[in-house]
């Protein structure tokens, strides 16, 4: 049973630079927003620190989502942190297009103060995960 | 490895959406877990003293406090593990209120999740290491930019409390915009007689130094120690500073950007600088008829200048009010959106200038038209609804405040943000409003924001005071978490240094491997990720706690 709905309930591993998305994710929990439980963040301190390799391991060991999300761009406390992380991204998603799971990999920006911001994004990744993992079930 | 797991239930707030019980209970069969405890609030007296009590009976060396949001108690939980002798830094907070009890209403679902990321919390904390905080010396000096009365008064504050201070300024002579105003209300002084009296001041100071005619090339360092170079008129000049006011003050706007306007094209068309300086010559007949235009590059969405410049209302009423008490007979016409005359004694100085006989009408001024006999204005009336066109001898503009032209350059060098408006960003507009993002950098003046003479003067006073409070402690503690290079595995690529964009990266051509300057180094981990044979690695974010934290959650799926 506890089997049954791991494989029905997507996991996302999300990574967040701690200025901004952790932040916002702070605030969303204190304003007592919801989001889905599959939903788990690891603080970094910025989303630059995020090596592809991180990525890549969550996903082989089964997590079925993976987002990267950071200040946004021209607001990184780091000066342009986040302009690497966004090529490096971009690279990876070449890398995983050709496997296709390009739509597992996302990357956002999300500053302190968007807690709503943060929601949504993370919702709406989760329920676009699930939809896919849905369709291939019954496929 | 003996690693000790306190689950708060925080009253009610954890415990009535996450089952604690179970958690505790199924993390004392973990192994290297030699106390798993849950208690209702971790955070009290006895709460503090539990885990003091572990620490000492069972000889802990890991400390997993799954509680609230990591930023939250983060000194006090600290300490408790000072006084039990135990390096802080082996303490790994789990947030599992915001994260988990607060943000889901499913209690399977919420300790499940907990379970994962307490879990997380136990994997990567295996591999923390003791680390100490350094102590750093500070030097008690500091950088003044920009010799206005906002960088005046910063400067003469820090001064009179024992800094060294450097006042920069790019041209020839100090004061400002404020030194060519002939009469700043609501004093009724002169510009250049308070700009003097200031510099007067700030000179009979011994610990000053001041470079006019100076720029600033190059600003690099930590707090407490940074490097200026500047290029004075004698040379390039290094300094070592503690830390830095900048008070770039403002530009006025261009009304040429606005074509309409036809600023620029004809002599009867001036702005109200231009009127305050050639008042006494400008050649008026006898009963002139003079039209002045509010919020001109101000509150104006179309070219990018939606702010309100809070000054230039007050100077359209002095340009009215001075008008009427020279030409009795003038015909005077404010076009204004909303007069906000702000400062203390501006509403007053209004109803003033509108008794003197200043007519005041709501418009929006589409188009200004230099006729042979007068200057035709053509708009519309938004109270009545009507359009109008009047001719006029004289039209003034009254400019708003545009962000400092060098804003760009003086942002990139001193490494501090703009907010939307091109103007230097406070740290947070309320609570911090003189802070930058980097510390030991403050900003005074109009440089952040459009301010009036009053304000900036204070604004100056304000970050000094914050600035001396930094400098004055004569130490700064430096972040524990920057990077380390093992040089058994550097191979030298050099892919590290051309990432780190806070130069802490340098080559050494003889061992052919790079190494940290440790005072540099903001911690943001880019070298670590860069690196491809994982020889640089950010401390207290290395690979391996990254890594076993992502098992922590994936282990069970």
């Amino acid at each position: 049973m506890a089997e049954e709905t791991s494989k029905k309930n997507p996991e996302i591993v999300g990574f967040c630079c701690s200025y901004c998305t952790f932040k916002a994710s702070e605030m969303a929990g204190s304003l007592r927003m919801k989001y889905p439980e599959g939903v788990k963040v690891i603080e970094v301190p910025c989303s630059s620190r995020v090596d592809p390799a991180f990525i890549i391991k969550a996903i082989v060991e089964g997590a079925d989502g993976v987002f990267v999300s950071g200040c946004h761009p021209g607001d990184c406390h780091f000066i342009k942190g986040n302009f690497y992380t966004r090529r490096k991204i971009a690279a990876l998603k070449e890398m995983f297009d050709a496997l296709s799971m390009k739509d597992r990999l996302r990357l956002f920006w999300v500053s302190a103060s968007e807690a709503r911001r943060f929601i949504d994004k993370v919702t709406s990744f989760y329920n676009y995960i699930k939809e896919k993992n849905d369709e291939r079930e019954k496929a | 490895m003996k690693t000790g797991i306190f689950i708060c239930h925080c009253g009610h707030n954890i415990k009535h959406t996450v089952d604690v019980k179970k958690l505790s209970e199924y993390f004392k069969k973990i192994p290297n877990v030699t106390v798993s405890k849950d208690y209702v609030f971790v955070c009290s007296e006895p709460g503090q003293d539990m885990i003091k009590d572990a620490i000492e009976k069972e000889g802990l060396d890991r400390v997993i406090i799954a509680s609230c949001t990591p930023s939250l108690h983060g000194p006090m939980f600290k300490d408790v593990l000072r006084k039990s002798n135990l390096n802080p830094f082996l303490l790994r907070r789990v947030s599992i209120r915001e994260h988990c009890a607060w943000v889901g209403n499913d209690v399977e679902a919420n300790t499940e999740k907990a379970k994962r990321l307490i879990l997380a919390g136990l994997y990567s904390s295996a591999h923390y290491v003791p680390l100490e905080e350094k102590i750093v010396d500070v030097q008690k000096s500091a950088l003044v930019v920009g010799g206005g009365v906002s960088g005046l008064s910063a400067a003469i504050f820090l001064s009179k409390m024992g800094m060294h201070v450097y006042l920069v300024e790019k041209e020839a002579a100090l004061g400002g915009h404020v030194r060519i105003l002939k009469d700043v209300w609501p004093a009724g002084r002169d510009g250049k007689g308070i700009v003097e009296e200031m510099a007067g001041e700030l000179e009979k100071q011994e610990n000053v130094e001041i470079f006019t005619s100076t720029t600033i090339t190059n600003f690099e360092g930590f707090f407490g120690n940074y490097e200026a170079t500047l290029k004075t008129p004698e040379g390039e000049k290094r300094l070592t500073v503690g830390g830095a006011v900048l008070a770039i003050g403002f530009s006025p706007f261009d009304p040429g950007i606005k074509p309409e306007l036809q600023y620029g094209k004809d002599k009867r068309i001036i702005t109200t600088l231009e009127f305050e300086n050639n008042s006494d010559t400008l050649r008026l007949p006898e009963k002139p008829r003079v039209a002045i235009l509010h919020c001109v590059g101000s509150r104006d969405e179309q070219i990018g200048k939606p702010y309100c410049s809070r000054v230039c209302c007050v100077n359209a009423l002095r340009v009215g009010n001075a008008l009427k008490d020279k030409h009795k007979e003038s015909y005077v016409e404010s076009f204004y959106m909303d007069v906000r005359a702000h400062p203390k004694g501006g509403e007053e100085f209004f109803e003033d200038t509108q008794e003197k006989g200043v007519l005041f009408t709501r418009a929006n001024v589409g188009e200004i038209i230099p006729t042979p006999s007068g200057v035709v204005i053509r708009g519309e009336d938004t109270l009545f609804g009507e359009t109008f066109e009047r001719e006029f001898d004289l039209v003034v503009l009254s400019i708003g405040m545009s962000s400092p032209k060098d804003c760009k350059l003086i942002a990139n060098t001193f490494k501090i943000a703009l907010d939307k408006d091109n103007f230097f960003m406070e740290a947070h507009i309320k609570l911090r409003p003189f802070d930058t993002a980097v510390k030991g950098i403050f900003i005074a003046g109009s440089c952040s924001g459009p301010k009036d003479v009053e304000e900036s003067i204070n604004h100056g006073r304000a970050s000094a005071v914050k600035l001396f409070g930094l400098l004055n402690l004569g130490y700064t503690y430096v972040e524990p978490f920057i990077s380390y290079v093992d040089p058994k595995r550097c191979s030298g690529c050099r892919m590290c240094e051309h990432a780190c964009f806070s130069n802490a990266i340098k080559y050494d051509e003889e061992k052919r491997v790079v190494h940290v300057e440790e005072a540099a180094c903001m911690g943001c981990g880019l070298c670590n990720a860069t690196c491809p044979s994982s020889a640089i690695s950010l401390r207290g974010y290395i690979d391996p706690m990254i890594d076993d934290e992502i098992s922590g959650f994936t282990e069970a799926i």
